[in-house]
């Protein structure tokens, strides 16, 4: 009796549990193995035969191994997710710092610090496009006023990938103040107050009370930061278009150009399965290293 | 005293009646007799058509005037005009997911190729031969057969029609300045290289500029110098990206974007090359005419008393301008083709070609008619140059001698896309020339490979 009135509730879970199911297998599930399929096929939409070739099903990964500009496109990427989420740590940490001061004005000044967060990533591309377009900048006509004239930066090979990282960090520099900020105004007061009891200056009060209480949360944010990096588009899109030549051409955006200029999809499939794999691994020693630690359930 | 009455006689009620009916009688025969036109302005009543094409003078034409069309058709038209690559894209994702986001679209010179050759583009036959939906006096022969034929397949059906024969040309927009320096408009590779070291950074203008097309651009000095894209379009589709004469011509014409253009040249759209000049910013340009007419023409322009225009510069081989052509079509997923194709009919019709001329000042037109005109040809004098000579003179070699062929190819895009970045490359000193070229031969090679195309060994 038991044992029935158990099996009909568990057919009655998996009743209700199967429409989410199926949802889930047809949002994520299918267009995952679409993806895994063509990248096994060398699909051209301009042969649309070639849709339902498997014949050399590990062809495409074969050419990857050889294409110098995918490789650079890697390089290109780690450079790029490195500058950015090693600059939006940083300064994430010191402008939540900062906000976290009790003051109305300070509070006041919050809201407008969250701006370059919530406007379009195309917005801010644009945004971007202006103050580094040396005919119609600002900051180009002020500087060249100063008699300190620069070089246009996203044309120039040593500042293009650093352009954007400075604009992809003035976007996304709120995100990790906000993480930073929400981490501080949980902290106990109390463990603050025993520190200082016990003579700590300023400096080792960050050092040694603050900073560790606040690793998980900086873990998260850059950990969130690191995959958003990998996404990188619209900057990129607006302001180089993956150039000088390939100075900026991150990997996402080679596997763009790839399946929506050229239409070679099975190609751009197979791009983009390597950097899933890339990025799923790199997440999973990140999160590893950090549940090592215990920090971070 | 007399008294209205307060209710009509029977007798005027049956009259009205019968006046009434006589009247609809009447205006139903004339409507059953009516132009096709009286009809269509009901046919397209409620419909909304998508176009979309890369902003060019012609589409600033056709949107001052689409007010006309929609008020005579009495459809509504969207007609987006991004930049020259967005549209690319935009139109190549579209057109080969067979999509319907547009009902007409441009078909862009050098993916004509590759859209028609896939299927992508509606044949416009059926619209030829309906002389309900195209009357004779739209007259489609009296389109250039040289700017068509990249619209037309091998068996001759008909996928679009042109709206600009680009021909490349020369412009110095401070011609001032070059006289200043003793010099005249550069007739040769070399003159082009001394003139340029000659005017730079005069009156604070420098010597030459270019958009970001370089798989446009770099190809005329590629063949005056003697060399080539493809071994033998179409036939033999090799890449000679890492010959000699690509190497010498890359590094040549990189050094006049990288000593002689604007900062932040490199990233110069069309319009931002044109504004360059138009300012006064820039002196010496080779681009489609179309580009470069609008200095001696454009209200705005600040250089339209020292503008001097020249046939492009030849290089040891000879010269070889570029000359294109695009064209409006209707893609297969088009959920409104015979909506689209009224709108090309009055984009392209003898009326709005005339204006665009004659009113506008656009150089470029694809009916001969409105190139034979009198009128044509004196508007097209500029400065006492006979521009209008120009542009038959391109386009007449670029025929007769058929060194465009690489550009029509379906994988141009592929391997004008390896070109456009070693240009990049050699001009902001990434690479010298040699290697610059013998990677974008390596990718060629890769791209034609993955296309699978048979490449000499």
């Amino acid at each position: 009796m038991k044992r029935a009135l158990a099996g009909r509730r568990d057919r009655t879970y998996t009743l209700c549990l199967l429409p989410s199911l199926v949802v889930l297998a047809v949002v994520t599930l299918a267009p995952t193995v679409y993806l895994v399929a063509t990248s096994l096929t060398p699909l051209d939409l301009t042969r649309p035969a070639t849709a339902l070739d498997f014949s050399q099903p590990s062809g495409n990964y074969a050419l990857l191994l050889h294409d110098d500009r995918f490789w650079n496109s890697v390089w290109v990427q780690a450079k790029l997710s490195a500058g950015t989420v090693a600059f939006q740590l940083v300064g994430g940490l010191a402008l939540g710092l900062l906000l976290a001061v009790r003051s109305g004005f300070v509070e006041a000044c919050r809201t407008l610090f969250l701006i370059p967060m919530v406007l379009p990533p195309i917005v801010v591309a644009i945004m971007w496009k202006v103050l580094y377009t040396p005919d119609i900048s600002p900051v180009h006509s002020a500087l060249a006023a100063l008699g300190l004239p620069i070089p246009a930066l996203i044309t120039h090979p040593d500042w293009a990938l650093p352009a954007i990282v400075i604009a992809d960090v003035w976007e996304w520099l709120p995100f990790t103040a906000l993480m930073v900020l929400a981490a501080l105004k949980m902290m106990p007061e109390e463990a603050l107050e025993a520190a200082r009891i016990d003579g700590a200056a300023g400096w080792q009060v960050l050092r040694h009370v603050v900073l560790p209480y606040l690793r998980p949360a900086l873990l998260v944010a850059g950990l969130f930061r690191l995959i958003d990096s990998v996404k990188a588009f619209p900057l990129i899109y607006i302001l180089t278009d993956g150039g000088p030549g390939t100075v900026t051409e991150v990997t996402n955006y080679y596997a763009f150009r790839q399946a929506f200029n050229f239409s070679y999809l099975g190609f751009s499939s197979a791009i983009t399965l390597a950097l899933v794999a890339a990025v799923f691994l790199l997440s999973w020693w990140l999160v590893r290293v950090v549940g090592a630690r215990g920090d971070v359930e | 005293m007399t008294c209205m009455p307060l209710h009509r006689p029977r007798g005027s009620t049956r009259r009205m009646f019968l006046k009434t009916s006589a009247a609809a009688v009447g205006l139903g025969l004339v409507a059953a007799r009516a132009p096709a036109v009286l009809g269509q302005a009901k046919e397209f009543k409620g419909v909304t058509l998508n176009g979309a094409c890369f902003q060019h003078a012609y589409t600033n034409v056709l949107k001052e005037f689409l007010k006309e069309f929609e008020e005579k058709t009495g459809m509504r038209v969207n007609f987006e005009t991004p930049a020259f690559p967005v549209y690319n894209q935009r139109a190549d994702l579209d057109l080969s997911t067979r999509g319907s986001a547009w009902d007409f679209l441009n078909i862009t010179f050098i993916y004509s190729g590759r859209w028609i050759g896939a299927g992508w583009m509606s044949s416009l036959e059926e619209f030829l031969s309906d002389r309900n939906a195209t009357p004779p006096d739209w007259d489609a022969g009296d389109f250039v057969s040289g700017a068509q034929a990249s619209l037309t397949d091998a068996k001759g059906t008909r996928y679009g029609f042109a709206w600009e024969a680009g021909a490349m040309i020369m412009a110095a927009s401070r011609y001032d300045l070059i006289e200043k320096a003793g010099m005249k408009m550069p007739e040769t590779f070399d003159q082009l290289r001394q003139v340029c070291a000659a005017v730079d950074g005069k009156d604070g203008v420098k010597a030459f500029v270019n958009d970001n097309l370089h798989h446009w651009h770099w190809p005329p000095y590629l063949m005056g110098w003697g060399g080539k894209v493809f071994a033998n379009p179409p036939e033999n589709l090799t890449p000679a990206l890492d010959s000699r004469e690509a190497v010498e011509s890359a590094e040549y014409y990189a050094n006049l974007l990288r000593q002689y253009s604007p900062s932040g040249a490199l990233s110069y759209t069309m319009d931002q090359g044109a504004l360059a000049q138009r300012t006064g910013r820039a002196n010496l340009r080779t681009q489609a005419i179309a580009w470069l007419a609008p200095l001696a023409t454009a209200p705005d322009s600040t250089v339209k008393t020292t503008v001097r225009f020249a046939y492009m510069p030849r290089g040891p081989a000879g010269a070889f301008p570029g000359s294109v052509s695009h064209g409006f079509g209707i893609p297969v997923g088009a959920k409104n083709k015979r909506a689209a194709w009224e709108f090309i009919k009055w984009a392209l019709s003898k009326e709005m070609v005339r204006r665009a001329a004659l009113e506008k000042g656009y150089i470029a037109v694809c009916r001969k008619s409105v190139i034979d005109d009198p009128q044509y040809r004196k508007n097209m004098t500029l400065n006492g140059q006979d521009l209008a000579a120009l542009y038959l003179r391109v386009l007449e070699e670029s025929g007769r001698l058929g060194y465009m062929k690489y550009r029509v190819v379906p994988v141009y895009p592929q391997v004008g896309d390896k070109m456009h970045k070693a240009i990049e490359r050699i001009v902001t000193n990434q690479q010298p020339a040699r290697e610059a070229m013998a990677q974008a031969q390596r990718e060629a090679v890769l791209e034609l490979k993955k296309a699978g195309i048979k490449i000499d060994a």
